[in-house]
Parts: C-alpha cells; structure tokens; sequence
C-alpha cells in the first residue's frame, strides 16, 4: 500500500519524501481537526458528570 | 498485475544476480503486506489519539479557558453590571489541586466543559449559587483532556480550603468529606442538603465531582465543602490568606 503510493509520486526521492511529509501532516491535520473531535464524544472515556 | 508492477520496481535496483521471485507468491503476498500496513495504520492512528486527548485537547482548551476568563476579568474592572452568566460567574481556586484558576460557567454540558471550565449542574439537579442563603454549589470539570481542570482532584484532603472568586466576594469554603468512588448515577451527591456527605441541616455546600479512575469515566469522584466565610473583594483584589 505504502509502496504503491511511493512508487506513482512524481520525482526523485527527495521530492517523494517531501510529497510524503506533507500528505502525512494533511492526514494528521485532518484527524486532530475533524475525526478525532467526531469520534470522542461517541467513546466512553470522557463523561465528568453524574447523571441519570 | 499488481504484483507485477511489484516485481519489476523491486529488481530495478538490486543487483543482476538476485533470483527472480516466484511468480505465485506474488498475490497472497501483497494481500498480506497490505494488511499488515493497514493494521500498523491503526496502531498509529490509535497512538494518535491518545495524543489527542490526552495532549492536544488541553493545548485548545487552555487557550479557550484563558480566553474566557481574560473576557469576564475585563467585564469585572468596567465597574457594575448585573452578573453574566453566559460568559462565567466566577473562578474557583483549590490549592490543594491546582495552582491556576477554574473559570466556572453554567451548565455541565460536554460543549461548555470541553472548553477547559467548571460548570455548575443546571440538571439532573439544580445547582444553588455561591450568594444564595442555603443550596449545593455542586460543579463538574475534566478529569482528563480538554483543560483537565480537576485532574489532582485525589489530592483534596479533608480540611483543604476551596475558594470561589465572585466578581465582589470572596467564598471561602472547606472540604469535610471526599468520596473516592461512586457510581456515575448518583445523583443525590448534588442535592441541596447531600445526605451521602453526612450533612444533616439545610447549609451553604459545595460538590465537586470528576469521573475516576484517571483515562476513564467508569465511576465519580467527589469532594465536598461546606462554607466558611464570605469575604469582601477589595480594590486590589487581595486573595483570602488560604490562597496565600
């Protein structure tokens, strides 16, 4: 999987690895803006208060 | 045909002399290492998280908190006006837990607690105010993540002083009873006179309460403290001597 997405960047390695850099700070970015947030309040770590 | 391509990219750099892989093998084996990528995809994704909750939610919520509190702060010093509750009543100040100030606002709602505050209980139970004669001033805040404001609640001991920082009182009361476990259904820890702490007569309480054990929200733990005395702010805004 990681190996096909290496191989159909463009450039030298150099390049690859820069592309690569920056798609991996897009997919964290990503997680920490929009999934994370969307998934916490559907697990149950995170409840403070008492409730009925 | 993947598996070709496979094949080709993986000889172009090695030397002449390295035997032509099997041609069967080819599939299953990138069936398997596709496989094993994505679960080591999880892992990190998983690993991820933890830093999420664990780190980054405190990094947004402190700057939300801080944001908030600095708003009500202004809002004080531009002299008298009637008490805003949208924007937070006042700060807690525990010592014994936590050497910075709670902003506290009203509701206990996850939108409201996210942003590294205390809010007092508008339901199951309905909190009392600070100023009113008699009632619980019962709050909840993060244990973990989002600001995790009451994080060292088990460093409360019985006798430790909780402040309550109004815009012209200073609320000063003091732990009599701490619970280290309880049900997340309790609710009669929040009621006006809570029996469960022992008390007895109508009388000004307050109730803190976080989920425990740390990382997870199974059960609750809660601190109570009944008040002591009120005290007057004055123009400097001098904290009581138990902050000192």
């Amino acid at each position: 999987m990681y190996g096909w997405i290496w191989r159909h960047l463009p450039g030298n390695a150099w390049v690859r690895a820069l592309i690569s850099l920056v798609l991996i700070l897009a997919v964290v970015y990503v997680l920490f803006q929009y999934v994370f947030p969307w998934a916490e309040p559907l697990l149950p770590f995170n409840d403070v208060t008492v409730d009925n | 045909m993947a598996a070709t391509t496979d094949q080709d990219e993986r000889t172009e750099g090695s030397t002449p002399t390295d035997p032509p892989r099997p041609r069967g093998r080819g599939r299953i084996a990138t069936a398997v290492s596709v496989f094993g990528e994505l679960l080591i995809t999880a892992g990190l994704v998983l690993g991820l998280f933890v830093v999420y909750s664990l780190w980054w939610t405190n990094v947004v919520a402190d700057r939300e908190a801080k944001k908030q509190g600095d708003r009500v702060r202004d809002y004080w010093a531009d002299g008298p006006g009637s008490l805003n509750t949208k924007d937070g009543i006042g700060f807690l100040h525990v010592p014994s837990m936590t050497g910075g100030e709670i902003l506290v606002k009203k509701g206990t709602a996850t939108k409201t607690l996210n942003n590294g505050v205390a809010g007092y209980y508008t339901k199951p139970v309905k909190s009392a105010l600070p100023r009113d004669k008699t009632g619980n001033f019962s709050l909840a805040a993060h244990r973990d993540g989002h600001g995790a404001k009451f994080h060292r609640i088990d460093k409360i001991e019985k006798g430790d002083p909780i402040v309550f920082e109004s815009r012209d009182k200073w609320y000063v009361y003091k732990v009599y009873k701490t619970l280290p476990e309880t049900s997340k259904y309790n609710v009669r820890v929040l009621d006006p006179i809570p029996k469960e702490s022992g008390a007895k007569k109508p009388g000004r309480y307050i109730t803190l309460t976080t989920c425990t054990p740390v990382y997870t929200s199974k059960y609750r733990y809660v601190v109570w403290g009944k008040l002591e005395r009120v005290e007057k702010v004055d123009h400097d805004r001098t904290p009581p001597p138990e902050l000192g």
